[in-house]
């Protein structure tokens, strides 16, 4: 399998700017996209990586040859432009990111009417309007014009967050509060958001929309030492992590640590339900932390394959009161908008805070006690259908799921391996209440991956 | 045959956008041009008002800043302001995007190298061999060029015309302008307003869809609204401007329309005494009164096929210095005291300056040229039988002065005709022209000639 630096497929286009990822393709696909939405208003913002006004031109570019008419939120968080979408009744919105991934990257994140990602019936439409390349040509007298709202998205976002937390009572707590917006699409917002609206003393690093990213895009406790230390050195309460479209959350405790993404989660989970009992709704690889969680309030969890998609259809199915994708920062709260939202889990935890005068490392504590280990295993194309059957073999009268690649329950753990879509490796993820069973769990597994039979 | 208005060639790229130009094409051949010019460089941009406009101009910013380049957008400029700005900002090139004397529905771009010159045949050969080749330099998401706004382009242009023309003359004129919807408005309202000019505008909102009459500066268009406002008005003179500004037409001061061939000669006749240059450089259809003017001071006539790209050709095969002006009968004009480009104000202001030297009316000064009739007509083509054609009238005139460059033009000491093919519609051109009255006679065995092989 060979690594292909430009994707076209169900989720949208993405790829590495320049010779994969070019503008004409991304002007026939924003006007495929123009013509499968239809002659209205559709929505375009980006992050802040260097591609992206090049790239907001050329979909701009083909959203006016299809008769659209754009609406340019520029720099703004993705979450923010989906409610915006959803908001104004657009017929649709772009958003120019290629979220956790490298600066080279970019991407095009297409959302329906209601602000929703493609769902997978949309998504193969517009995929067979794209190579059909028959698009809707407008004409001069039919061609739109482009307008501009920097304004009224971040507004209306916060509005809707502020509905579902005690803003007053964490004002008055006067949080002191560290940010890393990684330079991204959150950085002006973020700060605002923080300081202003939430009456937070703010110590924010990488806040620069012009400045390129400082560190690994990706919100992860081995990406964070700079947040870390920020944390300790101005004694913050809490520290809080962007990815460049503001769409997912890490947080640092009070100590420095960065918490494990299933934790953060888990507490966002047990906020909501608390005040909105209902269903949970997580993928296969997020911890049993929220099983438990869940437990407490008597509310059932669903579980999905990987992939914010298919969380968010299974909550629209189940019409679950909160979701979300552990390992990578995710949580998706419907009453502010079925959306990955970051903002949503900064003023959950600071409600939180706020509610029982306790610190984040002390609302973590009381979360059960989950060990967890995280890796990746190569192995040789064509040979995918055979690991996975021996696998399943291998553990005899152990609950399934194959849903998403497979995943075994075992009585104290679990282990999800799945392959990954863009490289020839299998990710694992394994979960148990003590370091020795995890490990002993991971280690079987990967030895049977690694020394398949013949 | 098979009709489709997009014309891809030397002079860059036109046609019907919709059902001709698209977006793809915008972007390939935006692509192809960042490619021609070195990156990364500064390419300047801007537009007629047309409504496609807005989708071209997002097209070729996106493909311009995937090459490298630094963007500068002029937003709605004519197309001389932008040539000006390209030489005065010392920029690597720039793009025109405007259809300039066609209907609303049409548009084009225009390719513009250092200095803000036209390109060569060679240059422009080479724009096409990387069009069509499709490989385009564009580069990586470090080298991602950036757009910004220039807002004094045409402030600035005004400066060089105050510096040429002597404003304190020219402003006691009474002028009435037809700005057909276009950008000269922009630059005549500035006159105004800076200069104390009183300009009298018709016409003067900019329109990117309805245009009050059709856009080309003929007598005919002249005499639709302009021609009968001048004697109500008292004016001095008339001018009518296409969208783009790069031609112009004229009514004198009784009313009388002033036909399209005229403006070359007038400015002929004042430039050709003021300079070194001895030089004109026009096409083969062009009135044969230049000779006449030439005669007078000297000064000698080239003739080189008909369109823009053969007499930037002519004019590179020369010294600047050798040349008083080079034109066509359509009312562009290029000086060498602005570079060699097609500019209507700047010719507007010399047809003033030229009555204020002289003190006499705009009928007066024409008045004092021999008297020619020409006429135009045009017959559907069958492009196999052109050879045919161009020697059954060669038979039949074999009397004349023949020459065979670009069709066949044959010439007597007091009338000549010119039968070519368009190079932009499906039609053989026909014109003839005579010392004195309107040569019916030859004109009506000209087309029925043409007709027999259609």
């Amino acid at each position: 399998m060979r690594e292909h630096l430009l994707k076209v497929g169900v989720s949208g286009i993405r790829g590495v700017v320049g010779e994969f990822l070019t503008p004409s393709l991304a002007c026939s696909f924003a006007q495929a996209f123009g013509a499968y939405v239809g002659a209205g208003r559709v929505v375009v913002g980006r992050d802040t990586r260097s591609s992206g006004p090049m790239l907001q031109h050329a979909v701009t570019c083909g959203l006016l040859a299809s008769g659209c008419e754009v609406i340019d939120v520029g720099v703004m968080p993705t979450p923010t432009i989906q409610i915006y979408v959803s908001s104004i009744r657009a017929r649709g919105g772009i958003a120019l990111t290629a979220s956790h991934n490298p600066p080279e990257y970019n991407a095009l994140k297409l959302f329906n009417a209601q602000g929703l990602f493609f769902n997978n019936y949309e998504r193969s439409e517009l995929l067979d309007l794209y190579h059909q390349s028959d698009f809707r040509q407008a004409t001069n007298a039919e061609i739109r014009r482009v307008s501009s709202d920097r304004e009224s998205p971040a507004r209306l976002h916060i509005e809707r967050v502020l509905g579902h937390v005690n803003a007053e009572a964490i004002r008055r707590s006067r949080f002191r509060v560290a940010l890393d917006s990684v330079n991204g699409a959150g950085s002006l917002m973020s700060s605002a958001f923080l300081r202003d609206t939430l009456g937070c003393e703010l110590h924010a690093m990488s806040v620069n929309p012009e400045l390129p990213f400082p560190r690994i895009a990706e919100p992860r406790a081995d990406t964070l030492g700079d947040l870390s230390a920020l944390v300790v050195q101005t004694k913050s309460q809490i520290g809080f992590a962007q990815d460049p479209d503001g769409d997912r959350l890490a947080v640092v405790d009070e100590t420095g640590h960065v918490l494990d993404n299933d934790d953060v989660l888990a507490l966002a989970v047990d906020a909501v339900l608390r005040r909105l009992p209902g269903d949970v709704v997580v993928n296969l690889t997020t911890s049993s932390v929220i099983d438990d969680v869940a437990a407490r309030y008597g509310c059932r969890v669903w579980r999905t394959p990987v992939g914010e998609a298919n969380v968010v259809e299974t909550m629209q199915a189940a019409r679950a009161s909160i979701g979300g994708e552990g390992s990578n920062g995710g949580i998706i709260f419907p009453a502010v908008h079925l959306c990955r939202d970051s903002y949503t889990g900064m003023a959950f935890l600071l409600h939180r805070m706020a509610e029982t005068g306790e610190s984040i490392a002390t609302l973590a504590s009381g979360l059960p006690r989950y060990f967890r280990k995280l890796g990746t295993v190569a192995y040789a194309h064509g040979r995918l259908g055979s690991l996975m059957q021996a696998l399943e073999e291998n553990f005899p009268n152990i609950p399934s799921d194959r849903s998403d690649g497979l995943k075994l329950s075992l009585a104290d753990g679990w282990i999800h391996v799945r392959a990954s879509n863009t490289e020839p490796l299998l990710r694992l993820a394994a979960e148990a209440r003590s370091q020795e069973q995890v490990d002993e769990l991971y280690a079987r597994v990967v030895h049977l991956l690694s020394n398949p039979a013949e | 045959m098979v009709s489709k208005s997009l014309r891809i060639s030397q002079v860059g790229l036109r046609g019907i956008v919709g059902t001709g130009l698209t977006a793809g094409h915008v972007l390939d051949f935006a692509c192809a041009f960042g490619t021609f010019l070195d990156s990364p460089g500064v390419v300047l941009l801007g537009r007629d008002p047309r409504s496609s406009g807005i989708m071209i101009r997002e097209g070729a910013i996106s493909a311009l800043l995937a090459c490298g380049h630094e963007v500068i957008d002029l937003g709605v400029a004519p197309t001389p302001v932008i040539q000006h700005a390209i030489n005065r900002l010392d920029a690597a090139g720039g793009v025109s995007i405007g259809a300039s004397h066609n209907a609303s529905e049409w548009n084009a771009l225009k390719f513009f190298g250092a200095r803000g010159s036209y390109l060569s045949s060679a240059q422009a050969d080479e724009l096409l061999d990387i069009y069509h080749l499709k490989k385009f330099a564009l580069v990586d998401w470090t080298r991602v060029g950036r757009l910004r706004q220039v807002g004094d382009a045409i402030d600035r242009y005004l400066d060089e015309l105050a510096s040429v023309y002597d404003f304190d003359a020219l402003r006691r004129f009474r002028v009435v302008v037809d700005c057909c919807n276009g950008t000269s408005a922009l630059i005549l309202r500035r006159l105004n307003q800076i200069f104390g000019f009183s300009f009298i505008l018709i016409n003067e909102k900019i329109e990117g869809v309805t245009f009050a009459h059709e856009p080309s500066t003929t007598r005919d268009a002249v005499a639709l609204q302009l021609a009968p406002l001048m004697a109500p008005l008292h004016a001095d003179a008339g001018f009518l401007f296409d969208v783009d500004s790069d031609r112009v037409a004229m009514a004198d001061e009784s009313g009388a329309p002033i036909s399209e061939e005229m403006i070359l000669p007038l400015l002929a006749d004042y430039l050709l005494p003021r300079g070194a240059g001895k030089l004109i450089i026009t096409n083969f259809s062009t009135t044969a009164l230049l000779e006449d003017i030439a005669a007078r001071h000297g000064g000698k006539v080239l003739r080189v096929p008909v369109g823009r790209q053969a007499a930037i050709d002519a004019l590179g095969a020369h010294r600047p210095e050798q040349i008083a002006l080079a034109g066509e009968g359509t009312g562009a004009v290029m000086m060498p005291r602005f570079r060699f480009v097609y500019d209507g104000i700047a010719s507007m202001l010399a047809v003033l300056s030229m009555m204020a030297e002289r003190g006499e009316k705009l009928s007066g000064i024409l008045s004092g040229y021999p008297k020619y009739s020409i006429l135009k007509g045009q017959v559907p083509l069958v492009s196999q039988r052109i050879p045919a054609l161009l020697s059954s009238l060669r038979e039949r005139f074999p009397d004349g002065h023949a020459t065979a460059i670009d069709g066949l033009r044959v010439v007597w000491p007091d009338r000549w005709f010119h039968v070519r093919v368009s190079q932009t519609e499906p039609i053989v051109r026909v014109i003839c022209e005579q010392h004195g009255d309107a040569p019916r006679q030859l004109f009506e065995t000209l087309i029925e000639q043409v007709r027999s092989f259609a």
